[in-house]
Order: structure tokens, then C-alpha cells, then sequence
């Protein structure tokens, strides 16, 4: 299934077809293609059929249905589902109680109309840019099924790229909503930290985690991210801002000034990477290069947070339970749990000054243009891989380009793009930046790129 | 093990006992070169990789609101 989310909605609201044919459809098409890619850990297909069965008795009765009526969706299984253990990918919670309710967004969602399919594969813990599970399989690129699907919300991203479902949730710690989009070929919104809920999400480090959207298409990531805006008590980050919502086709005003990011955001770039800025470039307009100085260090401050309240969070366990931790990731959650505080108060400095010259580079632009990732997707189970002649860790880099941007907490949308330099049939996404809660600026450039027919999914 | 390694053995000894951790020396060694690769990447905000000016002091670490 390649119906984009509102096309799936309106021909359900007309009565063109109905939320159970619908759901039908898509639990077939899940049945036949999940198993080359491994995008779900669970299926939730008797809660859909209930949900489904409540859209079609709205529309029988008259009712106005809202707007993602029908629209099957899943979400990374770091998401509380009622009924379904949430797993965060990780053997030690597999023995753990079902979730007794629906995380916040995922009860958003139902509140919207959308039809809850299943819970996808992540990376453990969110620990990682691959999506290679050692308990519950690597979630493979739908597009090349030797490479990643890229992580942590590989399997949201992967399901949406493959056309198993039009709509994910996933999460973001420091690209882990980006870098799968940009690997899988789909659009990603990280909204700004604080902008959606994350109650009933398994945390990983709270004070980066961020949560959001991935879609085939801007309005159908515009939508999902207006059906999941509000205010809510129980997440103390979760901004106490009014829903602002964008609509399905966000424009971009005239005189949108487009800053495209050189320094870090090139020097960490290959080949692919850099076609994509340029050709995001043309289509936007842009022609004047910028800098954030302080992007090595808020990439630092980002990996010193990350380990420290990671390893914090993860230490009882790993103490308890070492052996049943992801082999790839649980030796740098023990050596992030030995960070010394001084570091982790000098990596909060660090943030401020990121996020202060940020603010800065938002009085000359509207929006910042950047790459998502360094490269095409790597092949499953490398351990390295070469950017600009500098050989670095996989699982480590590939959010290299991400990690400055969520460390201060800015909105970005990621849009695939295809640069085909040599026939290589595999996408690598942009980063569009916002100043803060300005999310719609991030969309609407993406929006331009859509219909430029540049960004797109496969 | 290089000589950044083998200068951070003693503190992730003494911190992984700190903490309550009980591993090989094998397995210490593993996570010295994780947790090398971390100070590796954390060096530009530690000194005297930046002066007092570049990172002023913003009082208690801050918590991050946009």
C-alpha cells in the first residue's frame, strides 16, 4: 500500500471504500512483506479491527469523521500500546507487564481516527543509527534489504518506506527519527524538545528525547503532527503551548531566506550527501552558506548527556542483567554510566552556547538547510565506514550531522532526496531547520522540495 | 591499548567498582576503549580545549528549554 495517509481518509470519508477494507489491505500487505524487512515486533491487528469497526460505524451514522479516519499507522515499541508489553527493543523488558494504557500520542492518534497496526523494531534502547537488533533481528533498508534501515526508528521508518503502512511514530534522541528517513527514503518531523508529549514513551535520555512523525508525504507528516500537538501535565517537558496547527499544505512565505550550512555539516558530508544539499539548494533558492561554529561542540555535549543519562538510567540493569543487554551498545552504556558530573555540567554549557549561536544564525535566516546523514545507508553489519577519507565507527557516526541539531533542541524536518549520481537507486534526506516552535517553516521548505519533485518517497 | 587508553584504565577501574560493576580485566579493557571514545569526542569541551570565556559559567547546569 503507497495511499498517502489523507488520500486513505478521504476515500474512506466518501465511501469510496470502507476502514475495515482498508485494514484489510494493509494487514495482507504486512503478512507478505514484513518478513523480508522485519519492520514489526507486533501486530495489534484485533485492536485495529475494533478501531476500524468504530470509523465505519461513525460514517454509517452520519457522523463528520476526523481527520486521519481510517489511516492505519504503527508505532516504534518504545510506545506504550495497552495490552502489549513495551519492549524499547530490549530482552530485559520482555518479561515486563503490558502497557495498562496507550501513550499519550498513541491515544492522539486514536483520537484522530488512525487504526493502531503494531509496534516496530528499534534499535535497544534507542542506543544506536542501524537498527540492528541482536534479540529481535535488524530491520533491513526496503530499498536494499544488505543494507540498514538506519536507527534508532528503523522499523518505523523502514514500514513506511516499504508502503506496509502510510504513517509512524518514532523518537529522537539525536537522529533517530532522521537518520532512518534519510536511509529509507521517507519524510521525518522532529519537532521542537518540548513540542510533543512523551508520556508513556520508555525514555532514554530525557532531556534530548524528542518524539514524532514519519510519513510518505508532507501533508501527511503535516497532519499526523497536528493531530498530535497539545498540552499535557504529565511530561515535564512538554511545553504548555496552544496547538499551532500547519494544515496539510504548509507554504513557505515569499522572502524565506535559506541559509545552507557549511563547516561541520560539509565536512562530515560525502559525495551523495552533498548533491542532495545542492540539489535542495536550487529548489529552495538558497545560495548564501552559513555556519554554526559550535556544532562540534554541541555534538560532543550530545554524546556526554547521552552516555551519562543514559548509562545513569540503564545502570541497576546492567549490573543485574549485563548479559541480556545488546552486545553493540551495552559496554557504552557502562562507560557512559562512569562519566564524571564535571563533564556532563561543562556539556550543558556547551549546549547553551550552541543554542545561543544558533539564535543567532535565525536573525539572517528563516531556515537552515543541512544534510541528514553522511552517506547512503551502509550495509548490514559494517563496522565502519569511510567519510571523506577518515574511517569511523558505524553505529557511532551516522548521526554525526543529526546530533548538533537535537542537542539544542531546534525542529527539523527530513526530506529524502535521490541523488542517483551513479544509478544508485537509494535515497539520502536534508535536514531543514527552524528557529524554535517553528515547525512550520521546517515543513513548508519541505513542501517546496515535494512539489519541486525532488523529495519524494519511493 | 594506547597511552590515552592505558591513562583512563585506573579511573574506569576504580569508577566501574565505585558503581558496583564486578568485571574481568579483559572485559575492563573493552570498556576503557569505549569509554576512550568518549573523552575522545567530549575533549573539545573540556580543558584547556576551551578557556573559561568560550563556556562561561551559566551557574548550575542549565536545564535545556528551547
Amino acid at each position: 500500500m503507497n495511499a498517502a495517509a489523507l488520500d486513505i481518509a478521504q476515500r474512506i470519508r466518501s465511501g469510496e471504500t470502507t476502514a475495515a477494507s482498508v485494514l484489510a489491505e494493509t494487514r495482507a500487505g504486512i503478512e507478505a512483506g514484513d518478513r523480508a524487512l522485519n519492520c514489526f515486533t507486533a501486530t495489534t491487528f484485533e485492536r485495529a479491527r475494533s478501531e476500524a469497526a468504530a470509523i465505519d460505524a461513525r460514517r454509517s451514522s452520519g457522523e463528520s469523521l476526523p481527520p486521519l479516519a481510517g489511516v492505519p499507522y504503527a508505532v516504534k515499541n518504545l510506545f506504550d500500546i495497552a495490552g502489549v508489553t513495551t519492549l524499547a527493543g530490549a530482552r530485559v523488558n520482555a518479561d515486563n507487564p503490558a502497557a495498562a494504557t496507550d501513550a499519550h500520542l498513541v491515544a492522539r492518534m486514536h483520537e484522530a481516527g488512525a487504526v493502531l497496526v503494531g509496534a516496530l523494531n528499534m534499535d535497544e534502547h534507542a542506543y544506536g543509527f542501524t537498527c540492528e537488533n541482536t534479540h529481535y533481528g535488524a530491520t533491513r533498508n526496503p530499498h536494499d534489504p544488505a543494507r540498514v534501515s538506519g536507527g534508532s526508528s528503523g522499523g518505523s521508518a523502514a514500514a513506511v518506506g516499504a508502503g506496509l503502512v502510510p504513517l509512524s511514530l518514532g523518537s529522537d534522541t539525536s537522529g533517530s527519527i532522521r537518520v532512518p528517513a534519510s536511509f529509507c527514503g521517507v519524510f521525518g518531523l522532529k519537532p521542537t524538545y518540548g513540542r510533543l508529549s512523551r508520556t508513556g514513551c520508555f525514555p532514554f535520555v530525557d532531556s534530548l528525547d524528542h518524539v514524532g512523525p514519519l510519513a510518505r508525504t508532507v501533508g501527511d507528516l503535516a497532519a499526523a503532527y497536528d493531530a498530535l500537538q497539545g498540552r499535557d501535565s504529565r511530561d515535564h517537558a512538554c511545553a504548555q503551548r496552544d496547538v499551532e496547527a500547519v494544515g496539510i499544505t504548509p507554504l513557505l512565505p515569499a522572502g524565506t531566506r535559506v541559509g545552507i550550512l557549511g563547516g561541520w555539516f560539509q565536512d562530515w558530508a560525502g559525495p551523495a550527501a552533498r548533491r542532495v544539499v545542492q540539489m535542495a539548494a536550487e529548489a529552495l533558492g538558497a545560495t548564501q552558506w552559513c555556519e554554526l561554529k559550535s556544532a562540534a561542540m554541541a555534538r560532543a555535549a550530545a554524546f556526554v548527556i547521552t552516555g551519562a543519562e543514559g548509562g545513569a538510567l540503564h545502570r541497576e540493569k546492567l549490573q543485574a542483567r549485563y548479559a541480556d543487554f545488546e552486545p553493540a551498545s551495552r559496554d557504552r552504556l557502562v562507560a557512559g554510566s562512569l562519566i564524571p558530573a564535571t563533564w556532563v555540567i561543562r556539556a550543558q554549557r556547551a549546549r547553551k552556547v550552541a543554542y545561543t549561536e544558533a539564535l543567532q544564525l535565525f536573525e539572517r535566516f528563516d531556515v537552515l538547510l543541512a544534510p541528514a546523514a553522511p552517506d547512503y545507508a551502509p550495509l548490514i553489519g559494517s563496522e565502519t565506514f569511510k567519510i571523506n577519507g577518515r574511517t569511523v565507527p558505524t553505529r557511532a557516526t551516522l548521526g554525526v550531522l543529526a546530533q548538533p541539531i537535537s542537542c539544542i533542541g531546534l525542529p527539523v524536518c527530513a526530506a529524502p532526496l535521490w541523488p542517483e549520481p551513479d544509478g544508485v537507486n537509494l535515497p539520502v534526506g536534508v535536514q531543514l531547520i527552524a528557529a524554535p516552535w517553528r515547525e512550520d517553516l521546517c515543513l513548508a521548505a519541505a513542501a517546496v522540495l515535494e512539489r519541486a519533485e525532488i523529495a519524494y518517497a519511493r | 591499548m594506547t597511552d590515552s587508553t592505558d591513562s583512563l584504565r585506573p579511573y574506569v577501574r576504580a569508577a566501574l567498582e565505585l558503581q558496583g560493576y564486578e568485571f574481568s580485566e579483559e572485559h575492563i579493557a573493552e570498556i576503557t576503549l569505549q569509554f576512550a571514545r568518549i573523552e575522545s569526542i567530549a575533549r573539545i569541551i573540556l580543558p584547556p580545549a576551551v578557556d573559561a570565556e568560550a563556556l562561561p559559567d551559566l551557574g548550575p547546569a542549565p536545564v535545556f528549554r528551547p
